[in-house]
């Protein structure tokens, strides 16, 4: 106890110290890049961001030189793991000790700081972006998702609406006369295909069919849960909104996962294995389908082919289960949120000179450089304007990856280069990704408010995600599952569904 | 850590109290002894910075506090956050954890340094000794984070070692890091692992400063190796095995946050969450710093009591006690 609010105490003092420090340097600034003579006048804009960093360390800092130089900048950029990085911005954020560009992680995220963005801790930017050349082509719809009581708080990063899929070892499924699977019933025949007919032909069982990892959202079960017809989050039933947990769909998803686990098809200490793992356990093949971002296939497989030159990889979608419905549930069409705390801008001005920086990152030059990073380093251009990637992931993952998480906007807003696609994967994935748009699931909740929720309902939903754990690997039946969800009503989530209920009912008047 | 500022001496007397009556006398004493009074200063220091004033933050958790108002402008809710506590379903399980794991501490993990310690006290060779000191040592060095992830690496039932052995002399595999039988065994085992070496120093340096004496007597009067241990060294050390007990249940409900959150899962969760866990994803990870502000408070109360028991306890046993 008393060791936390020494270590708060240290924290304060720091920020204290990072605070005086950005003071003491604020007014001397001339000596910034002198080629610009426009803005010679104005010293570079001192930034600094914390974001999630999605590789296992922090990037080297060509791309941030770069980005200085054409932005006029000075940036100090926070990384946080990205697994951790909820827990780091709270922390950061009670101790008063955010830095000037926020990145929230997700929707659920953006959820939890309702309040604070309700009493007014971030500026608000909808108004101002009307004033850039580039931040202006944000697109409504989306920021209409991340506003608060119809109020823009942040810039969004696009997100395509579903990467979900399965990505599958092609080698194999050739090798035991499989096909792409089309229902739930093919993709467990796959699995234990993979598991028990020894689909890399090394005379030993030494294979499995699933890989997944201790994530009920972005690892399988979400997008399984899609493919048996669940809900996205909620559904709607006769009228009124039904969490998914409560959906048959869910029960269905949780007895299929029972069944792989049980009969071994799956790595048994998923609820204990990190994506890192996970992964290694598909790129060293040991499992041979992985379902999550169908995106991935192409880092996925320029690790394999280090392994096994012999890989061959595809990806499906549209799996429904027999005599079902094909969806493939949705996220609210952007990632992450960057956020401006009025305790770090402390003027308009400021943040107008933070928004300049943005809008300059969202033009197509500076949105390239950071997505694809330099010429003739990271990529090569082609004769007919596209381009193509270093194929060197291990360069591009050290020296561009993690400044992808910084983009604002996407393809659809920015005019971006267009790689061509060298592996076949990769383009499919990606007409796939287009192909998921016409099947969505979405989550009606997303624009709807409740109290409860937004206090409590990550821990609220820390029982039903126990639950589903125990379900599966058996150490509760139906009615100790039902027992849990009368818990997660008791605690609270009575009180969510009646106040989303009457959310729904206002927005659909 | 909570009794360790109550155990340094003098921590009341500080030069601001010299406006009283007799302060010539105090102001003497204390300019005699300066050079004393300069050294405890940055410890002083220390325990009035990182762990005294740090407290007044506790009252938090009689507000409503939200950082962004601060602690003068959030509201003050009384007593609802303990009320909650004690009317939420986890708090026995919570409570019962923690004092579960407390007791095989104190049982199972306690007497093992004492035990090493009088092994290595009768090792002859000097040379083997010292080897074998410095090598129990070494775990202590490495962090929860490590530890961890090696028993991750040999429990697993993907291929970890001890599964595959098991498989191979044709046993079941235990799901070791799912299950909540195993989870306690496993905590212990580590914290075993990790520090009974590093234990063992203290004991060793109260050993080092038995009279040789005794033991000569007691061998003219015949006692064997196991007698002398018993009657000679045992005795020797016990108001050393008495301070770090209790400093040890002032400990109580320190079983180590990362040690535990690192072990914990959705499938151990009823036996694994303990107050640290607990304070750590409600304040942490959900942002009630109120209610997790409470937590703690209720934790380092029920750690006070412990520790003023076992005190009286020692005392009424006639041994020192360590206030």
């Amino acid at each position: 106890m008393k060791k936390r609010y020494g270590k708060m105490a240290m924290a304060a003092a720091l920020t204290l110290s990072v605070v005086a420090a950005g003071c003491a340097q604020k007014p001397d600034g001339s000596q910034g890049s002198s080629g610009n003579a426009v803005e010679a006048k104005k010293g570079p804009t001192k930034i600094t961001i914390m974001a999630n960093l999605h590789t296992p360390e922090v990037p080297s800092d060509i791309i941030e030189k770069l980005l200085e130089e054409k932005t006029n900048t000075e940036l100090t950029f926070q990384w946080v793991p990205d697994g951790s990085y909820d827990e780091k911005m709270n922390a950061a954020f009670a101790t008063g000790s955010l830095p000037h560009a926020v990145y929230v992680k997700n929707q659920t995220s953006l959820i939890m700081y309702r309040d604070a963005i309700r009493n007014g801790q971030f500026w608000e930017v909808g108004p101002l972006l009307k004033h850039y050349p580039n931040l202006k082509n944000l697109d409504q719809n989306v920021l209409n998702n991340i506003s608060v009581d119809g109020k823009v708080y942040g810039l969004y990063q696009e997100r395509p609406l579903s990467r979900q899929g399965i990505i599958y070892r092609k080698d194999w499924a050739d090798a035991l006369g499989l096909k792409a699977p089309q229902t739930t019933e093919d993709l467990y025949n796959m699995l234990k295909a993979f598991t028990e007919n020894d689909p890399n032909k090394s005379g030993k069982k030494d294979t499995f069919g699933l890989t997944d990892r201790s994530d009920l959202v972005y690892g399988a079960f979400k997008t399984v849960a899609s493919y048996f017809g669940t809900p996205n989050g909620w559904g709607v039933q006769d009228g009124k909104l039904v969490p998914e947990f409560m959906h048959p769909g869910y029960m269905e998803t949780m007895n299929f996962f029972k069944r792989l686990h049980s009969e071994g098809l799956m790595n048994k200490d998923f609820p204990v294995t990190s994506k890192n793992d996970q992964q290694n356990l598909f790129i060293t093949g040991k499992a041979g389908v992985y379902i999550g971002s169908m995106a991935d296939s192409v880092s996925l497989h320029a690790k394999m082919i280090d392994v096994n030159k012999n890989v061959v990889l595809d990806v499906a979608n549209r799996v429904k289960k027999p005599n079902g419905k094909e969806g493939v549930w949705a996220i609210p069409g952007f990632g992450s949120v960057v956020m401006f705390p009025k305790s770090a801008v402390k003027t308009e001005a400021e943040l107008k000179d933070i928004l300049a920086f943005y809008d300059k990152l969202m033009s197509p030059e500076v949105a390239n450089l950071t997505y694809w990073g330099v010429e003739g380093q990271h990529y090569t251009k082609e004769a007919n304007g596209s381009i193509k990637p270093n194929p060197d992931t291990k360069l591009t993952d050290r020296e561009v990856k993690a400044y992808q998480a910084l983009q604002v906007g996407g393809p659809s807003t920015i005019k971006m280069l267009e790689p061509v696609h060298t592996l076949p994967v990769k383009a499919k994935a990606e007409e796939l990704i287009l192909d998921n748009n016409k099947i969505l699931i979405h989550d009606p909740t997303a624009p709807l408010d409740s109290k409860t929720f937004t206090e409590k309902g990550s821990r609220l939903q820390e029982i039903v995600k126990d639950a589903t754990y125990k379900y599966i690997l058996g150490s509760i039946d139906a009615a100790g599952f039902q027992k849990e969800i009368d818990r997660w009503k008791k605690d609270g989530g009575d009180n969510i569904i009646a106040e989303f209920n009457a959310s729904f009912q206002q927005a659909k008047k | 850590m909570s009794t360790r500022e109550a155990a340094i001496p003098g921590a009341g007397i500080h030069p601001a109290q010299t406006k009283r009556k007799d302060h010539s006398s105090l102001w003497n004493r204390i300019m005699k002894n300066r050079a004393m009074y300069m050294m405890i200063l940055p410890g002083l220091l220390f325990f009035i910075i990182f762990k005294y004033v740090p407290m007044a933050g506790l009252v938090i958790a009689f507000q409503d506090y939200k950082p962004y108002l601060g602690i003068t402008g959030s509201s003050w809710t009384g007593l609802s956050h303990f009320e909650r506590l004690f009317s939420e379903p986890m708090f026995f399980t919570i409570l019962r954890n923690t004092l579960v794991l407390f007791a095989m501490n104190l049982l199972f993990y306690f007497p093992v340094p004492i035990l090493l310690a009088v092994m290595l006290n009768e090792v002859r060779i000097n040379v083997f000794k010292r080897f074998v000191q410095t090598l129990v040592y070494i775990p202590h060095f490495m962090s929860w984070v490590i530890i961890v992830s090696i028993s991750f690496v040999m429990l697993s039932t993907d291929r970890g070692l001890i599964n595959e052995l098991f498989a191979m002399m044709g046993f079941e595999k235990i799901n070791f890091l799912l299950s909540n039988e195993w989870f306690r065994p496993m905590y212990i085992l580590q914290v075993i692992w990790r520090e009974a070496g590093w234990g063992t120093i203290i004991y060793l340096a109260a050993m080092a400063a038995i009279d040789p004496g005794l033991y000569e007597a007691a061998r003219i009067d015949g006692a064997g190796r196991f007698r002398q241990i018993w009657h000679i060294t045992l005795p020797s050390i016990r108001s050393v095995i008495v301070v770090l007990l209790i400093l040890k249940i002032g400990d109580v409900l320190e079983l180590g946050f990362e040690h535990v959150y690192l072990l914990l899962n959705s499938m151990n969760r009823e036996v694994a969450e303990i107050f640290d866990t607990y304070v750590y994803t409600a304040g942490l990870k959900q942002g009630q710093y109120s209610f997790s502000a409470a937590v703690g408070f209720f934790k380092s109360f029920v750690g006070l009591l412990l520790v003023l028991g076992a005190n009286w306890l020692a005392k009424k046993v006639g041994e020192e006690g360590i206030f």
